[in-house]
């Protein structure tokens, strides 16, 4: 008897192309982040951005989508070319985590102050407490090479 | 000055009396809860688990008892919108969205250990959890209805009418 899968749990075709990077020469380093297809989300993958708008039932999921695209366009201009990894948002009641993965480009004294600076600034922009949560690494975490 | 650097911390001034300004003692009668059910939900179920676990605990370790623990259903809602911006109405994108659940209840508990056991339970939520908390108060009966209605009427001689 052939085996019947349901449509939703079938393996997405050959021909879909969100957020995947596409297999090529073997000398383009990816992140364990960037490897996985979103289809991997909940199995493989964790959520970049954990907030209660998408529950059933509960309010706010386009405000908070609209928040998450401006804080990833702002850090990654606050933070040229340091940030090592995609930037985990994390909301507790009123209170807005940022962590941050950043390679060692910059000296310490500049890190600080753009800390200071992005913290200051989003909490009057966003009337909401901001804390950033840093971690540096040597270089960017190479997941392997497609 | 170091000499009052070194003493801050220490229990130096004890002769002040120890009344801590966060409790404060009413004479009001307590709100008695018969019920307390927290809802929590949530996209991941591990967090979930890890946090009735700690609930569970919690509550253990303030000597509420606990009436069940149970899980209802997740619920799963799906999309199926356009996958390009213009045209091409054959080819779509199907997102889903599933929320678990998870009901803790606890029984009997005055509106003190409640008010507490929220607040510590509510400040360690873990992101992306929401909850929903439903308490069933018990009331006194109120007076008028004591005592069944019939008892109260006034006793009316009985006459017996002859048709």
């Amino acid at each position: 008897l052939p085996c019947r899968v349901p449509p939703l749990l079938m393996p997405p075709s050959p021909q879909t192309r969100a957020a995947r990077v596409r297999v090529g020469k073997g000398d383009k380093p990816v992140t364990y982040e960037q490897a996985h297809a979103p289809h991997y989300i909940a199995h493989r993958k964790g959520w970049l951005s954990l907030h209660t708008g998408n529950l059933a039932e509960e309010p706010g999921a386009a405000e908070r989508a609209v928040e998450d695209a401006f804080l990833r366009r702002f850090f990654y201009g606050t933070f040229p070319g340091v940030l090592a990894d995609e930037v985990v948002l994390k909301r507790r009641a009123n209170l807005l985590v940022v962590c941050l993965v950043l390679a060692r480009g910059l000296p310490p004294a500049k890190l600080y102050f753009l800390v200071g600076y992005a913290e200051t600034l989003l909490s009057h922009f966003y009337k909401c407490p901001v804390r950033l949560e840093l971690q540096t690494v040597p270089g960017k975490v190479v997941y392997k090479y497609l | 000055n170091l000499m009052g650097v070194r003493l801050a911390g220490s229990h130096v001034d004890t002769q002040e009396s120890k009344t801590n300004p966060l409790v404060s003692i009413s004479d009001e009668p307590e709100i008695l809860y018969k019920r307390l059910s927290l809802l929590v939900k949530g996209h991941d179920k591990a967090v979930l688990d890890s946090y009735e676990y700690f609930a569970v605990l919690a509550a253990k370790e303030l000597g509420i008892s606990v009436e069940k623990v149970h899980k209802p259903p997740k619920k799963i809602e799906r999309l199926t919108l356009l996958k390009s911006v213009h045209i091409y109405k054959k080819h779509r994108v199907q997102y889903e969205m599933r929320t678990h659940y998870m009901c803790l209840e606890l029984k009997y508990l005055t509106s003190s250990t409640a008010a507490v056991y929220l607040e510590y339970v509510q400040r360690n939520l873990p992101e992306g959890v929401a909850m929903e908390v439903k308490k069933t108060k018990i009331e006194k009966i109120p007076e008028h209805i004591q005592e069944p209605v019939w008892d109260t009427l006034p006793q009316v001689e009985e006459t017996e009418v002859k048709s």
